[in-house]
């Protein structure tokens, strides 16, 4: 069964994605499947400096779900250039790198600088961090803000697909994915994940040396099916924008089901933790669903919602 | 489950539960069976390497087991998995045996106490680096805290039978007697002989123990044990090593004790995970950087959890 898909204009073998910041720079994920068997990858968060991230801990655990507060550690723009991009460039997957930064000028020189490069199909910016002081969700948060580092990024962004992911922190997702439509985004992602505190009672402390960390993992996927359709209904079908949908995936039904609600292609980011070659199978399932169902191409399955 | 060019083939495999006893308050022992692939990859787990053992389909013990204190944790329900160490591992009949010495604490654990004789349980592993095993080194001090001892009894035994020249010493601490991860009886004269702990015996490994409140062995904390002990000795410095496994704080006064000593010391250090396998940066661990007053993170799950306690940055 094929199940290649178009997203923004690049031919994907299946709409299957690894999340940013839950893969690794692919390498690692390596070991345990074909990263070559995915549809897209995407990189964890690049900044401009290398960032050593946030003291420990910087998970907890919670029911049906995590909080993290990672930091955006990464090794720099340069070392990434030298270290990564050779590995990336050897796989068959679309690979996207996430970036991230605290200023409109971070970004731009970021992207100004992998713009080039054959290696990378196009870039995801992470403008809805919840764990940085600056930058990331106040830029994700803003209608305005989105749209000048969007349409500054466009300019020097070479023709690669250029997607901005959402932060669901806000109190209408569409005003920020218009925003970033309309200055040029070729792709949205959504979600990322949603601030949040988990409080030890004893210390009476947040466990999170941050303090508050981003929700992630199945507790949060009911949300997430809901703001993608909703994104798909008011922005994305107009304006023929593909989603890539995320938050909480674990199977390929949860997968399918962001499809129905209006995504293109998905992201598995937590689960990978729990079972590192989950992504494989969430394409298997993908296609016997499609099988099973006779569709002729997986692309019938983007918002089908009745 | 492709070969990292490391020699080690790191995967996910399916484990039989052999075993699951109870040897203390709130520590058991866990006996898990790998066969096939996984069997022959577990066969070269090594000393201070782990695991991430998916237990969230594991059974809750019943509402009467539930050891107090924990009743709110019982209620939790758990997605990630959780690391554990191995206190042995034993090839046999094309099997391998791995056994796991653990604590009940949360939820996870309330789970691994909930297994029994025929479970399945996905594992992830071996994982991360060992302790080294120093050939050229004559003394082995190890020190343990708590569940720390765990993995330096797998440690006792792989450095009297691969470099039997070796002589290694325990020392082992905890709060009081009930929570001191050991139970094998030994005769009064191998205790006489500085024998304390049965495990150790077998290896022919003497060992000493310490309590914080006198109900075992020395009176007092296991580092200022050791420390008197090494005090006493004057080993030569070149010729020993030291391996240590336990709280932070603990590991922070064994480093400080070797590096007065001039003596090279390995720690086993923790932290929150979530993946295990370099994926999430949860696990990050502040090191020193040579030459410099920088410091970087280094992930405890694949640069450790073992370190060499000059790198580390430990807080007491
Ligand atoms: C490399 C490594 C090897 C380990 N080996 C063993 C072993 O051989 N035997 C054993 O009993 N335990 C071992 N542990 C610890 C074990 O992973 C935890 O006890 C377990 O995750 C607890 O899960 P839980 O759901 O039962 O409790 P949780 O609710 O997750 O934790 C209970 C309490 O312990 C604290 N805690 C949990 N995980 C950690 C951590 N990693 N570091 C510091 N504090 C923590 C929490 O703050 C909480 O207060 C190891 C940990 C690591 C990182
Ligand atoms: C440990 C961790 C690290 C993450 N790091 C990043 C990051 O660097 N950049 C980013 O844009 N999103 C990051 N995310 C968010 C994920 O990419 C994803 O949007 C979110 O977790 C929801 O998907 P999930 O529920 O499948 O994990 C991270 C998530 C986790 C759990
Ligand atoms: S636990 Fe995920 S990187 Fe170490």
């Amino acid at each position: 069964m094929d199940i290649s898909v178009d997203f923004a204009g690049l031919k994907l073998a299946n709409p299957v994605f690894t999340a940013s910041g839950t893969s690794g720079y692919a390498d690692e994920l390596a070991d345990f499947m074909d990263v070559n068997a995915l549809g897209g990858f995407i990189t964890k968060s690049i900044t401009r400096k290398p960032r050593k991230g946030n003291p420990t801990p910087r998970i907890v655990e919670t029911d049906s779900g995590m909080l993290n507060a990672i930091g955006w550690a990464n090794i720099g723009l340069d070392r990434f250039v030298e270290e990564k991009l050779g590995i990336l460039g050897n796989m068959s997957a679309a690979v996207f790198v996430n970036v991230a930064g605290a200023s409109i000028g971070d970004y731009v020189s970021v992207v100004e600088r992998l713009a080039g490069e054959e290696a990378i199909a196009g870039f995801e910016l992470n403008v809805s961090c919840p764990n940085v002081e600056q930058g990331g969700i106040s830029f994700g948060t803003d209608a305005g803000q989105v749209a000048e580092v969007t349409s500054a990024v466009k300019k020097v962004s070479g023709g690669k697909v250029l997607m901005v992911k959402l932060s669901p922190c806000v109190t209408d997702i569409s005003v920020t994915a218009r925003a970033a439509v309309e200055a040029g985004a070729d792709a949205l992602s959504l979600i990322n994940t949603f601030t949040a505190m988990v409080i030890d009672i004893e210390r009476r402390e947040p466990v999170l040396a941050n303090r508050t960390g981003g929700l992630s993992g199945p507790a949060i996927r009911p949300i997430a099916v809901y703001l993608v359709n909703k994104v798909y209904n008011e922005v994305a079908k107009k304006k023929g924008i593909p989603i890539l949908g995320m938050g909480g995936i674990r199977t390929a039904s949860d997968a399918i089901e962001f499809m129905i609600a209006g995504a293109s292609a998905v992201g598995v980011g937590t689960w990978n933790f729990v079972e590192p070659d989950c992504a494989v199978k969430i394409v298997e399932g993908i296609k016997k669903y499609c099988a099973d169902n006779k569709k002729k191409s997986v692309k019938e399955l983007t918002g089908s919602l009745k | 489950m492709t070969d990292n060019g490391a020699g080690s083939t790191k995967g996910v495999y399916e484990a039989v539960v052999r075993s699951n006893k109870e040897i203390g308050q709130r520590f058991y022992r866990l006996g898990l069976e790998f066969s096939g692939a996984g069997g022959e990859t577990f066969a070269e787990a090594r000393p201070g390497q782990f695991a991430q053992l998916d237990l969230s389909g594991a059974p809750l013990p019943s509402a009467g087991a539930i050891p107090e204190g924990l009743a709110d944790a019982a209620r939790r329900g758990i997605i990630l998995r959780r690391p554990f160490s191995f206190c042995d591992v034993v090839r046999k009949d094309r099997k391998t045996q791995v056994e796991i010495l653990y604590c009940v604490v949360g939820p996870a654990s309330l789970r691994m106490k909930g297994l029994s004789g025929g479970d399945r349980v996905s594992v992830i592993g071996p994982l991360g680096r060992s302790f080294s095993v120093a050939e050229k080194k004559r003394y082995a001090l190890l020190v343990a805290g708590g569940m720390g001892a765990g993995p330096l009894l797998y440690l006792a035994k792989v450095l009297t039978g691969e470099s039997s020249k070796m002589e290694v010493v325990v020392f082992a601490g905890a709060r009081t007697r009930e929570v001191l991860p050991f139970r094998r009886p030994l005769d009064e004269i191998s205790r006489q002989l500085g024998f304390s702990l049965g495990e150790f015996a077998e290896y022919g490994v003497k060992s000493q123990v310490a309590t914080d409140d006198g109900t075992a062995g020395y009176e007092g904390l296991v580092t200022d044990c050791f420390s008197e002990w090494l005090g006493e000795k004057n080993l030569p410095a070149r010729d020993t090593i030291v391996y240590a496994c336990g709280p932070e704080a603990m590991l922070a006064q064994v480093a400080d004790i070797a590096r007065d000593k001039n003596i090279d010391c390995e720690v086993s250090m923790e932290r929150r995970m979530a993946c295990g396998i370099g994926l999430c940066q949860s696990c990050a661990v502040e090191c020193k950087v040579e030459g410099s007053n920088e410091s970087v993170y280094k992930l405890c799950c694949e640069d450790g959890p073992v370190f060499d306690s000059k790198e580390v940055i430990l807080s007491s």
